[in-house]
């Protein structure tokens, strides 16, 4: 806290010193964050593709950008993308929220439990998209068979191949990875929240459904908001489960425009083009970021609390 | 471009940390050799250079280690030559990468040095031609084949009917599960046997510099292809997710009676502990379709030469030595890799070592035919895979397909200069 006593110049000084302090930190950002970033921008504006070295590096302006504007793989890829991250997510916070609820209450074994529920988010991603590949796998995986002892099915389905079904792996295994991830954070949000706030609502007769959506809802948002970011903005990057799950496939109904961009940048190894889609990309992820701090208020920026 | 640092440290990396450059001015010419050092391959490798040091005391073979995995081989190799460097003097080439390092300029023409092309199987040299020169030397082929079992038929399926019926036969007999297992999945892997159907019904994918894979027969192939799953049951929907091991598995268990894969699996499913069909299956060429023949979709290791060599003569030399009826032999009695000169299979001694008749490697290989020859195949081969992929899916019709396959195709080669209404590019 500063005092009123204190002098315009002292303050000054801090100020450079805080300013000194601070340099070597804004330095190897610049030089790791926004050096590439822009090298990025720069390699994005030249047709340059590395399998074809006859056709040099020639600068094309955004032809690029108007290329995969034109390109239906492309809108394809996004379209999965933004489905992929409003399924999963959705369901992550709405499970995440009971799973939060659950676990906020006091009883026995709450800390086992609690750890017990961060285990699918302890696993490499990779090794859980492989164990939910297996389990859905065509004949003879283990959720066929019990869906058709169960009687839901009358015959196995091979879920990787069909354009819909195979979701249901892939949104299944990102929920199941993630939940306790969003849960845990939602925890942290409860945890915050002053007890005597409860007892007031109930003094002033509000039912368990009232405490939680005037009480538990408004000043769980801020946690809600930071799940909200992180998980949106890692679904929007989906690449690594995606990848060893479905390949994309069938076709490329499962492509989401990581794995496109990856495709183009490091199978095809066209720099030009695929710097253009990670320019794009990056411009999205950063466009909803500030969306969401717009929308859902000052909290996270400290503003009332 | 930062590729280029990244190569350029790379490789200076590799000269200090003693693999050793190619600038000797006096004493033996030092060339490089990026091998893989597994296993058996490995030690016949080993054993072949010494000889060959032996022989030709003028020149030094430096081994340089190389990933197995041809992706990542492929993305060092065009780091190393994008960078220029010089080293290493003597290239491993998968046979789809031979036409892009001849366009990019990479590797040396060995018309000079007169190769004996005649005695090699004229699908694997095809395979390594550009424009009118070639480019690399077959070391040894990999090729698409029929397997299928003993116990169950008395001779393999000639045509795809014949497959079909018998496929029918042995699922409706409860002796296998599946009928036939192949390929499927969306990766290079459904394009090789996608060729063999095509081949089957005498279609192509390129001519030259046009695209021609929205034809008759290859719609033809393509719907013979879905018929097979989804009509006659034959084909078990699982493979269009599989690649080669999912498939040796299926059919390693007894559960289909025919299988499309490479010769690998053949020694593997000879191990009785590993395999319940151990004895009981042969190979056989692909079957043929109506208006064309079988078909082996030709892979392997072909040798080229490094543009920036400073040692072409010794480098060529290496891959003379290397490519020597006695050296083939060596390798197929030891790894069981099939040989690429015609003349290996009269030799009775390499019946000890291979696991199948010499005879019926040779007839095989004789139906071989390159994937489409271009230094853009990998891009082209992606477009394919996703069209074919989409039409056994159910996603689309074969001829909307095999239609859009095309003009996708035809419009990248175009943009490379290598298609129809432009000049033919090339250093």
């Amino acid at each position: 806290m500063r005092g009123a006593e204190r002098q315009p110049g002292i303050e000054q000084q801090e100020a450079r010193i805080a300013w000194t302090l601070v340099l070597p930190a804004l330095l190897t950002i610049l030089l790791v964050a926004l050096f590439p970033l822009l090298w990025t921008a720069w390699e994005s504006l030249h047709l340059h593709d590395l399998r074809m070295p006859w056709l040099g590096r020639p600068f094309i302006g955004l032809q690029n950008y108007g290329e995969a504007l034109s390109d239906p793989r492309f809108w394809g890829s996004l379209g999965h993308t933004a489905f992929f991250a409003v399924t999963s997510v959705g369901l992550e916070l709405i499970i995440g929220l009971a799973l939060a609820l659950a676990l906020n209450r006091a009883f026995r074994g709450r800390g086992l439990v609690r750890a017990a529920v961060l285990i699918p988010w302890a696993i490499p991603t990779v090794v859980s998209a492989l164990l939910w590949r297996f389990m859905f796998e065509g004949q003879s995986g283990i959720v066929n068979a019990l869906l058709v002892d169960l009687g839901v099915l009358r015959e196995p389905i091979v879920w990787l191949i069909d354009p819909v079904a195979a979701w249901v792996p892939v949104v299944l295994a990102d929920v199941w990875k993630h939940t306790p991830f969003v849960a845990l954070l939602l925890l942290a949000g409860l945890q915050n929240i002053d007890t005597s706030l409860y007892e007031a609502a109930r003094i002033d007769g509000a039912s368990a459904w009232r405490q939680f959506r005037h009480v538990t809802l408004p000043l769980l948002r801020p946690a809600i908001l930071v799940a909200l970011i992180f998980r949106t903005m890692d679904a929007f990057r989906v690449f690594d489960l995606i990848y060893a799950l479905t390949g994309g496939g069938p076709g490329t109904s499962t492509e989401p425009i990581a794995l496109y961009t990856f495709n183009a940048l490091l199978q095809n190894l066209q720099f030009g083009y695929g710097s253009a889609l990670s320019v794009i990309v990056f411009l999205i992820t950063f466009c909803l970021a500030l969306v969401y701090i717009k929308i859902l208020g000052a909290d996270l920026t400290g503003g009332r609390r | 471009m930062p590729q280029r640092w990244t190569a350029i440290w790379l490789t200076s990396a590799l000269a200090l940390g003693g693999c050793g450059g190619a600038s000797t001015s006096t004493g033996p010419a030092v060339i490089t050799f990026p091998i893989s050092a597994l296993g058996a391959e490995g030690r016949v490798l080993v054993r072949q250079l010494s000889r060959f040091m032996a022989a030709n005391p003028g020149i030094k073979v430096v081994q340089r280690v190389t990933p197995d995995a041809a992706d990542q081989k492929h993305q060092l190799y065009v780091q190393w030559l994008n960078a220029g460097a010089s080293d290493p003097d003597v290239l491993q080439l998968d046979v789809i990468w031979t036409p892009e390092f001849a366009a990019a300029g990479w590797i040396l023409p060995l018309d000079r040095f007169q190769p004996d092309t005649v005695a090699f199987f004229s699908s694997t040299i095809e395979a390594n031609r550009w424009g009118d020169s070639l480019y690399a030397l077959p070391w040894f082929a990999d090729v698409g084949m029929l397997y299928w079992r003993t116990d169950l038929m008395a001779a393999p399926p000639a045509t795809f009917e014949d497959l079909v019926r018998q496929g029918k036969r042995a699922r409706a007999t409860k002796a296998t599960q599946y009928g036939m297992v192949y390929q499927g999945a969306r990766y290079e892997g459904l394009i090789t046997t996608f060729v063999e159907y095509l081949g089957a019904y005498g279609g192509r994918i390129l001519d030259g510099r046009r695209v021609v894979v929205n034809s008759e027969p290859a719609l033809r192939a393509l719907t013979q292809m879905r018929d097979q799953i989804y009509r006659d049951g034959v084909v078990p929907r699982a493979v269009l997710t599989w690649q080669e091991e999912q498939t040796r598995f299926a059919f390693q268990n007894g559960q289909a009676a025919f299988m499309r894969n490479w010769p690998y699996a053949y020694p593997l499913m000879q191990d009785t502990a590993e395999s319940r069909v151990a004895g009981k299956f042969s190979v056989a060429p692909m079957p043929a379709g109506p208006g064309g023949s079988p078909t082996a979709a030709v892979g392997g290791a072909q040798l080229a030469i490094n543009r920036r060599s400073e040692h072409p003569e010794a480098a060529w030399a290496l891959i003379n030595f290397l490519t020597q009826p006695e050296q083939m032999r060596e390798r197929a009695t030891v790894v069981g890799q099939f040989p690429t000169r015609t003349a290996v299979y009269d030799d009775p001694a390499l019946a000890s070592g291979l696991a199948v008749q010499p005879a019926t490697v040779r007839r095989i290989i004789e139906y071989g035919v390159p994937r489409p020859v271009t230094p853009i195949y990998t891009q082209l081969s992606e477009i394919l895979q996703i069209h074919l992929h989409r039409a056994l899916t159910r996603q689309s019709e074969p001829a909307e397909a095999l239609a859009r396959a095309q003009t996708e195709m035809q419009r990248l080669l175009n943009r490379a200069g290598l298609g129809t209404g432009g000049p033919v590019a090339r250093r």
